[in-house]
């Protein structure tokens, strides 16, 4: 579980138009500005593609900054601050986290920044272009929040699984509804390898965008989420979404402290289940295939080794790796909040890019730890026809233990 | 203020015609915009901010864009000042008149790669570290290696004249631009090189002009397109890191490794006593080291297999002469690799009164200096900072000194030699900004007694420096000559206007 170096509490008091910018504010976006190297550019996926230097780390700190001594008003900045997909590179690349961040217990927080910007220009009213968009989505999720027990456990039809117990799938709204294939499957393997699990009835509503829009909204939601899987009676919680994975190993304990069960991602679960001989894999594979690292899971919570263990275990595959560091550089576009509601082109142009540079490597498939990056990159397939497939990996993983796909 | 032109403003109707030439999303003005691109990583006035706040920004995506808003900037005299990738230690991007920042980021590029001839053709606005990627699954390198590699643009690098770590193997800016598209003021476009020839590494044709383009700080034009060499991608790459008791073995000892005729040998680099206590500070690479480490040389040689086994051994008798300890492979190898980013951060700033952090902004005072000379420059300079530090505590940081072999091609005679100063820009205000400009201007004199050139790699164009530069380096003759050229190339000295003090060229016509 990551370090929570990255807690900075003065980013929860509210920042407030035509009022200063706090010190420790203006100090902490001083200490990106200092650097000024800037190598949190080249490795951002949006500057990739638009080369507007704004939509950097160093664009988003050193335009607070600019606030903070009068030069720019807070209003201004709140369409700039929506070019961020929240993938975490830059902060892993500033040399402020990589070569002191360890030492000072600080790290750059580029993605909490531009959440608390985001979320405070909206609660003022100063909402940026497209935001309706965003409302919208969350408006939808609501809708599924309403929704009967039943219709909530759809994607489980015909598997039988109890609402309480030790061990805990966790199954967010969006692959509830959305894309379900994947939680299913996950459902799936882990009974044909014998592992007893509850899944909750309701949990409350999880999406990024609110945690954007209305962080009290938010909260009341992430508590009822951890107290639905406590009073489940979970000491496990296993995710299949990785970014339902980020929220609960980095920001839940942030504000409710350490939780009462312990969170376990679905490849670190199954490479554990691999290793006890509780799954088997009877059925070779003949692919090729390289492993896109979802930036939740990769760059904000350091997990790559299971998944790559998993992929290299699966027999008849042939495997092309590409290695976690040089992976920072990568995002499927799709953003962990907001990002492709404002920005569909950017978000599709990105995608293709990632696409391209697994069609470079030569193989078939591209194999996904998210059901998002899935829902997106199938998205640009479709549209892009670039020449690889991207699957899920617990696709193959269902596959090679000779289950029916 | 003498000299300086009245210039027209950037209104809505110059904005207008703007969008019109690069599109509406590629015009930027709001405040905060124009804020980010008014500095560089050089110590910056934060206390007058606004003052080099550009009116505008645009993001050109061809040499025909370029081309259209310079003709649109003569026409109207704004001033322009081009950005590469903003990291420039000489203030080269950073706006004295205000008027448009244009911003080469967009122009990136390959154009052509030719992998008979050996060369590759790209839009300036390409990072050397993105080129190489795809240089490199060719088995092709472009060996450009400065502390910015990961995010200079390559025609930042050719408006600054750039330096390259490892130059005594590849060589440096001026020796791998082949040859290039410039932008004059006029918006005219024309291309220079060795003669006439695109692809050509020597020739004996015409004036050599490619030079004249080559570090103006943006002075001249704009580089929109370039042939660079590139070379084979080496089998090997081995850098060592050795310890010593004292700066005189580690310099003695860089002495022998220079001149021992070894061609492997890509740079040598040596950090003095105080370097490495200021490392000692945080770096987790450096704590541990015994106590009698005192003063580094990392030395790192490229070539084929054979070639950097047969050198290895070499290298090592060498160092075992001045008592060189070799630090082992996890520090050689990762200090190396992480030799770009490593050793500036802002959270390394100390108040000496009370050794608290103080976030501090990275200053390289870079000077090339010549072996004889290095002892007395690293006196002279470390007794500049400590008097400026002891009277101005908090303000600024002694971070040590660093010099690297320096010429292209061979790694002996004169050394990139540089100072690392500390500045607290939250806390500057005018005073302090002077006493900082005041202590630039002494750290460049020294240079000047001892017939070096105040900048090896970054350029003579920042306050302090610059009288220095202009007044006592380039006084026999150079700067009259400059300010001719600059006036022939750019009658209304719309192009960066300020640097160089090349106003007065100007003032003179009347």
């Amino acid at each position: 579980m990551p370090e929570l170096l990255s807690h900075k509490e003065f980013y929860e008091k509210t920042l407030k138009k035509d009022e200063p910018v706090p010190e420790e504010i203006a100090q902490d976006c001083y200490t990106v500005f200092a650097c000024r190297h800037k190598f949190c550019r080249e490795i951002c996926p949006v500057y990739q593609e638009t080369r507007n230097e704004s939509h950097t780390s160093y664009g988003f700190h050193s335009a607070i900054l600019s606030v903070s001594r009068g030069i720019e008003k807070l209003e201004n900045v709140k369409d700039t601050f929506t070019y961020c997909l929240e993938c975490g590179a830059c902060e892993l690349r500033c040399p402020n986290t990589l070569f002191g961040g360890d030492f000072y217990k600080r790290r750059t927080t580029t993605v909490d920044l531009v959440r608390k910007i985001r979320r405070d220009l909206v609660s003022q009213n100063e909402k940026p272009a497209g935001w309706e968009e965003v409302e919208k989505k969350i408006d939808q999720y609501k809708g599924y929040y309403s929704s009967t027990p039943e219709e909530i456990r759809q994607w489980a039809r015909g598997i039988e699984i109890p609402t309480t117990g030790d061990t805990v799938l966790f199954v967010d709204y969006f692959t509830a509804f959305q894309e379900t294939v994947t939680v299913r499957l996950a459902a799936q393997i882990l009974k044909k390898a014998g592992v007893r699990f509850a899944v909750i009835e309701k949990p409350g509503i999880t999406l990024g965008e609110l945690y954007e829009n209305n962080f009290n909204e938010w909260l009341k939601n992430a508590e009822e989420t951890v107290k639905a899987l406590e009073d489940a009676g979970a000491k496990k919680v296993i995710v299949v979404n990785p970014h339902e994975y980020m929220y609960f190993v980095r920001e839940y304990p942030k504000h409710l402290g350490t939780l009462p069960f312990e969170v376990v991602f679905i490849t670190d679960f199954i490479w554990d289940l691999i290793e006890k001989e509780k799954i088997r894999f009877t059925q070779e594979v003949s692919i090729s295939a390289t492993y896109h690292d979802p930036c939740t899971l990769n760059k904000h919570c350091g997990i790559w080794e299971s998944p790559r263990k998993i992929i290299e275990s699966i027999p008849g595959m042939e495997y092309v790796d590409e290695d976690p560091v040089s992976q920072w550089y990568n995002c499927c576009g799709n953003g962990v909040a907001s990002f492709k509601e404002l920005h569909p082109d950017l978000s599709y142009r990105i995608g293709m890019s990632r696409l391209r540079r697994a069609a470079d490597l030569g193989v078939q498939y591209l194999l996904l730890g998210c059901p998002h990056c899935k829902d997106q990159l199938s998205e640009v397939q479709t549209k892009s026809r670039i020449n690889v497939e991207p699957v899920h990996l617990l696709e193959i993983v269902a596959k090679a233990m000779g289950m029916e796909v | 203020m003498a000299g300086v032109m009245k210039y027209g403003t950037v209104n809505d109707k110059i904005l207008e015609e703007l969008r019109g030439i690069v599109g509406d999303e590629n015009v930027l003005t709001l405040p905060h915009h124009r804020a980010i691109r008014a500095s560089v990583p050089a110590p910056f006035p934060l206390h007058r901010w606004d003052v080099h706040t550009p009116d505008a920004v645009v993001l050109p995506g061809s040499t025909e864009e370029v081309s259209e808003i310079m003709k649109l900037a003569n026409n109207y005299k704004i001033p322009v000042v081009p950005r590469g990738g903003g990291a420039g230690l000489a203030d080269g991007a950073v706006p004295l008149r205000k008027g448009i920042v244009l911003d080469i980021k967009r122009m990136s590029e390959i154009i052509e790669i030719d992998e008979i001839d050996r060369t590759v053709t790209v839009q300036t606005g390409i990072n050397m570290q993105e080129l190489n990627r795809v240089l490199e699954k060719l088995d092709l390198w472009f060996p450009d290696d400065p502390a910015s590699y990961a995010v200079n643009a390559i025609g930042g690098r050719i408006g600054t004249g750039g330096w390259s770590l490892i130059g005594a193997f590849g060589g440096h800016v001026p020796d791998l631009v082949l040859s290039m598209e410039v932008v004059l003021p006029t918006g005219d476009v024309i291309r220079v090189g060795n003669g006439g020839g695109r692809k050509i590494r020597k020739s004996s044709v015409g004036f050599r002009l490619k030079d004249l383009f080559i570090g103006h700080q943006g002075t001249l034009g704009i580089a929109t397109e370039a042939t660079l060499d590139v070379f084979p991608r080496p089998e090997v790459e081995f850098p060592a890191f050795f310890g010593y008791k004292s700066f005189e073995h580690a310099y003695e000892n860089a002495f022998k490794m220079t001149t021992s005729g070894l061609r492997t040998i890509a740079g040598v680099v040596l950090f003095d006593e105080e370097k490495v206590e200021y490392l000692r500070r945080d770096d987790e690479a450096y704590i541990p080291q015994p106590k009698e480490v005192k003063s580094i040389i990392a030395v790192v040689m490229y070539g084929t297999e054979a070639e950097v086994e047969g050198a290895k051994k070499k290298i090592f008798e060498i160092a075992e002469k001045d008592g060189g300890m070799y630090l082992g492979e996890e520090i050689s190898e990762g200090d190396w690799a992480s030799r770009h980013d490593r050793y500036a951060l802002p959270l390394h700033g100390r108040r000496r009164s009370d050794w608290q952090v103080v976030p501090m902004s990275w200053h390289c005072e870079d000077a090339a200096i010549t072996h004889s000379n290095i002892p007395y420059v690293r006196k002279r300079w470390h007794e500049i900072a400590s008097r400026y530090i002891e009277k101005y505590d908090g303000i600024f940081d002694d971070w040590g000194m660093f010099m690297y072999s320096n010429p292209p091609f061979r790694p002996w005679g004169d050394y990139l030699t540089e100072i690392d100063i500390g500045i607290n820009e939250m806390a500057l205000d005018e005073e302090t900004w002077q006493a900082w400009v005041n202590m630039k201007r002494e750290i460049a004199e020294v240079v000047i007694e001892v017939e070096g050139s105040i900048s090896a790699c970054h350029g003579g164009t920042r306050e302090g420096d610059v009288e220095v530069c202009v007044r006592k380096e380039l006084k026999d003759g150079q700067f009259e000559l400059m300010k001719k050229i600059k006036r022939m190339l750019d009658p209304n000295n719309i192009m960066n206007p300020g640097k160089y003090m090349l106003d007065e060229a100007y003032e003179e016509e009347g």
